[in-house]
């Protein structure tokens, strides 16, 4: 029997904001354990929450850039159940009223053709701490650096077919998040997890199968991976005429399984109700139609533009937008500099590389754009060649210091002096007379051998071009 | 001098003056906590050093020509409120020694205007209860029948003469039946009006803070020193709401008080002549009374307690001995969640939680909670038709004389008690309680409910009232020195 597989993905996305969703402790990754803390957070008694106005601007920016209807009016409940990560013995979510939903994203399908992705609901909450346990395993600690971080909630509907999909959708996602500065989305230290819901069902049919929540993929690739895995896993035991069990499983990337980690039936009652100590979220149209106004032109608008004001090819104006980073790069560089093709390249190849290895960001690294306007613009005026332009980039990328000041600083402008080229041209033609003979006698090759020796004798600085020509005149003359 | 035969008033006054240190005054007013503690069980801690210091500092501020509201004030502050001088006990032996790290924004008010912190008042478990008798050190004895509890332990400091202002919190009525059950006035403001931050509420809904004084003119000096917007606390936006309130009531002949016609309840019949009485009293003033109708108050009480025991059954769960308080040690996490929770929830704290609990699971919330809140908005409703007809309105607190202190009540008797104090709490409306005269030697309190935000006006009326309706302050040794 032919199955049809049926995925949604519940992705948490913790916002970019200053200051946790209902205390002014700093939203910030930290290495050191509940240092990012304080009485609100930790959940002593008599402090109330106070709702981060900053977190209800993003959620709602994100909210309208999954194209949802917005809730003028919500409010947040609280999820109540015991771990010693949630300091308050419940979490604060919004569980009946989300501020979005009814939304969609447009992703391509494994046949390349635009699908519709619905998103049931964009809800906002606070994050738990994390339990840290001893090597030996016989004691747990608890790092509340993260309890109280406002979190959106991002459900889909099950409308995902494949792993190919999933993996397609959570990339715009991304791409959306970060273009419109709502969140990092950095998988690795865990600003953007995803969970995802699978079931097959016989094809044709319409309704759903029993499924399995997968947890724990710490990437894109391990989401496509964990649901590869159970689509085989689930049409083995279905195709071998048993039930899938409903349950939740997790995903271990060192031995590319998943193994169960609890059963659906001992489900919580999380006893959602209103929280009484805040006040309802309450939103005008006004604002909501300037948080609209003031979304930024996301990444496949802009790769239109690249390519049409710019002249880009495609796959240069794909890869340049996206990340809004190198995208907003580029475009600076170019108030700078008016060739955008060669600063494409020079983005996509040398900076990508060296933001790479060092994993920084283009827009906190300390090449400005404006530098990079400034090499590009000495290469063009032959002041210096692309080779040098590659060993300036790494010096002005580790110390933040202009190229042009480390030409000059380090005298590397390229000799382009026809007076001083011929001296030593002259002097190469005296000390090599053989490679003259060569030349002379219709070795061309020769020619090279000159070149390099000039090329040596000035260290690099003489402008290859113009000792090319002088070189020439020098010989055949 | 005895603090209590002079209004907080007159002791700023005094002191602002110079003519009265407060230093000297506090000096006094520790010895008699001390004595009248031991008599009557009043504190959880009594201040020494930290009040002397406050007073010497008040003294300073005074001789460097700063005057203070509340200048020297001897303050009784409820165990609930967070005060970084001494422990915050909520009622639990697991709490005994955990001082928190910082001030309630009352406190904080108080301290500012002048006042002294003589010490923290005795609370029932996790500060649920208008009784003290689910407290682990048992409860606060009436100063005017010590057989029978005070009902609020700030009561009995203002009533025993120790205090002269004292820092409550309310929500089924503990500061308003304790001021009724002591002879005190209580005020139990607006909600909104006064910072709940580092106040340890168990229901966001109905937990106020308010005070109680020995004399009404001290409570509108207090209200407006607690009283102001804080960010700590968002239901205080609603103070921003306050202006443009009617704040005085020159001529009671323009004033029409609203009253229940029918008492239901089983009201005593001695304390259904007196609530009569004095209604007839005010009446005699010029005051115009409208009988109103209040159909749904037995529904009230009933729907207070469901959505109480809900918020309470949630608020609590955040006393896991984990992050503070005292842990009992355990094998594995349930465990150490169990005994931890068994050991630091007693009393109505305990049954609150267990109900609460069933009452938002997924048998109880459509069968009770939904209901309590259907029956929550009617409250609203009918308390707001009965203000289109009045100005204020006119209440019995409390249905029975104070407890016993040495027998065990039936809860329900517990619960029976506050169906004339819960509406106010469920509506947001500012109420006062007014000593109206005694039985058997018992003080017995009135109710006045005003209008949201009108809690100025409701305190102006008040003070007007009282000298037709109670001759003295009821202090045990009252009357002038």
């Amino acid at each position: 029997m032919e199955y049809e597989v049926v995925i949604g993905l519940e992705v948490h996305v913790e916002l970019l904001t200053e200051s946790k969703l209902f205390c002014a402790c700093p939203n910030r990754f930290a290495a050191e354990p509940n240092v990012n803390t304080c009485p609100g957070c930790l959940g002593f008694p008599g402090i109330l929450p106070q709702l981060n106005g900053a977190a209800v601007k993003k959620a709602l920016t994100a909210a309208l850039a999954f194209n949802c209807e917005i809730a003028l009016f919500s409010y947040f409940d609280r999820k109540n159940y015991f771990y010693p990560d949630l300091s308050k013995g419940y979490q604060i979510s919004q569980f009946h009223v989300p501020i979005g939903s009814k939304g969609h994203l447009d992703i391509e399908d494994d046949q390349g053709s635009i699908k519709n992705v619905r998103i049931g609901r964009v809800h906002m909450e606070e994050d738990a701490g994390k339990l840290v346990h001893s090597p030996a395993g016989d004691t747990s600690l608890v790092d509340y650096n993260r309890a109280g971080v406002p979190l959106i909630e991002v459900v889909t509907e099950p409308d995902l077919r494949t792993p190919g999909e999933a993996r397609r959708y959570l990339e715009k996602l991304k791409s959306i998040l970060q273009y419109a500065r709502i969140s990092d989305c950095k998988m690795e230290e865990g600003s953007l997890r995803c969970d995802a819901n699978i079931s097959l069902r016989p094809a044709g049919s319409d309704t759903l199968g029993s499924k399995t929540e997968l947890k724990n993929m710490n990437s894109f690739k391990a989401v496509e991976k964990s649901l590869e895995h159970e689509i085989k896993r689930q049409r083995a035991i279905l195709k071998s005429g048993q039930e899938v069990v409903s349950q939740t499983l997790r995903w271990e990337e060192s031995s590319q399984e998943t193994i169960v980690m609890r059963g659906k039936l001992q489900a919580h009652d999380y006893r959602c109700f209103v929280d009484p100590e805040l006040a309802p979220v309450q939103l005008t149209a006004e604002e909501v139609a300037e948080a609209r106004e003031n979304l930024p032109e996301m990444a496949e608008a802009r790769a239109a533009r690249f390519v049409s004001d710019y002249s880009l090819p495609a796959y240069d104006a794909a890869v340049l937008t996206a990340s809004r980073n190198l995208a907003d790069y580029f475009e600076a560089c170019l108030a700078g500099y008016d060739n955008p093709k060669a600063a494409g390249n020079w983005i996509m190849g040398e900076l990508t590389a060296r933001l790479n290895s060092t994993g920084s960001e283009a827009d906190s690294c300390r090449f400005t754009p404006l530098f990079m306007a400034e090499l590009l613009k000495m290469i063009d005026e032959g002041l210096i060649s692309g080779k040098l332009a590659k060993e300036i980039l790494d010096q002005s990328f580790a110390s933040g210091k202009s190229p042009r000041q480390i030409v000059e600083k380090e005298n590397l402008t390229q000799i382009s002096d026809h007076g001083e080229l011929e001296k030593v041209i002259r002097q190469m033609i005296e000390e090599h007379p053989d490679s003259v003979e060569n030349y002379r006698g219709g070795k061309t090759k020769a020619l090279g051998f000159l070149v390099g020796q000039v090329m040596k004798e000035t260290k690099g600085k003489a402008n290859p071009q113009l000792v090319n020509e002088l070189l020439l005149k020098a010989l055949d003359g | 001098m005895d603090s209590k035969t002079i209004s907080a008033g007159r002791i700023a006054d005094k002191v602002n003056k110079g003519e009265l240190k407060a230093r000297d005054l506090i000096e006094k007013v520790l010895q008699k906590a001390q004595e009248q503690n031991n008599k009557l069980n009043i504190f959880c801690s009594i201040a020494g050093a930290e009040a002397l210091e406050q007073a010497s500092a008040v003294d300073q501020k005074i001789e460097s020509g700063i005057c203070l509201p509340l200048a020297g004030v001897p303050l009784a502050v409820k165990d609930d409120f967070m005060y970084k001088a001494l422990p915050t006990t909520l009622g639990s032996s697991q709490f005994k020694s955990f001082n928190p790290p910082y001030n309630a924004a009352t406190v904080e008010k108080l301290i500012a205007a002048g006042a002294v912190v003589v010490g923290k008042t005795n609370i029932d478990n996790m500060g649920i209860g208008s009784a003290t008798l689910d407290s682990p050190q048992g409860p606060t004895l009436n100063p005017h029948e010590p057989k029978r509890v005070a009902g609020s332990a700030g009561a009995a400091a203002l009533a025993a003469g120790i205090c002269s202002l004292a820092l409550e919190s309310d929500s089924s009525g503990a500061l308003r039946q304790g001021a009724s059950h002591c002879g005190v006035f209580g005020l139990l403001p607006s909600a909104g009006l006064v910072s709940r931050h580092g106040l340890a509420i168990h229901s966001g809904s109905f937990c106020r803070a308010g005070v109680s004084a020995l004399f009404p003119e001290d409570l509108p000096v207090a209200l407006n020193v607690i009283s102001g917007y804080d960010p700590r606390d968002a239901a205080t936006a609603a103070f921003r709401e306050m202006n443009n309130r009617r704040e005085k009531t020159d001529d009671l002949s323009n004033l029409v008080i609203g009253y229940l016609e029918a008492l239901p309840g089983s009201v005593a019949d001695l304390r259904r002549s007196l609530f009569k009485d004095t209604l007839d009293q005010i009446a005699a003033l010029g005051v115009g009374k409208v009988e109103v109708i209040f159909k749904h108050l037995p529904e009230a009480l009933r729907a207070f307690q469901v959505i109480a025991a809900a918020e309470a059954s949630s608020t609590l769960l955040r006393y896991d001995g984990i992050r503070y308080g005292q842990a009992i040690e355990a094998d594995d996490l349930e465990l150490l969640y169990c005994k931890t929770r068994r050991a630091t929830l007693n009393g109505e704290a305990l049954t609150r939680s267990i109900f609460g609990t069933y009452f938002l699971s997924k048998g109880g919330y459509e069968l009770y909670y939904r209901q309590a809140l259907k029956v929550w908005t009617l409250v609203r409703q009918e308390l707001k038709a009965a203000f289109e007809q009045c100005d204020l309105l006119l209440m019995p607190v409390v249905r029975t004389e104070p407890f016993l202190a040495s027998g065990e009540p039936v809860f329900t008797d517990l619960y029976e008690n506050d169906l004339y104090t819960v509406p106010a709490s469920m509506t947001g409306n500012p109420a006062v309680c007014l000593p109206a005269g005694d039985l058997d030697g018992i003080p017995v309190g009135v109710q006045l409910i005003g209008k949201r935000l009108e809690d100025v006006f409701l305190l102006s009326a008040a003070v007007k009232i009282t000298p037709v309706i109670t001759s003295a302050p009821q202090g045990l040794d009252g009357g002038g020195n």
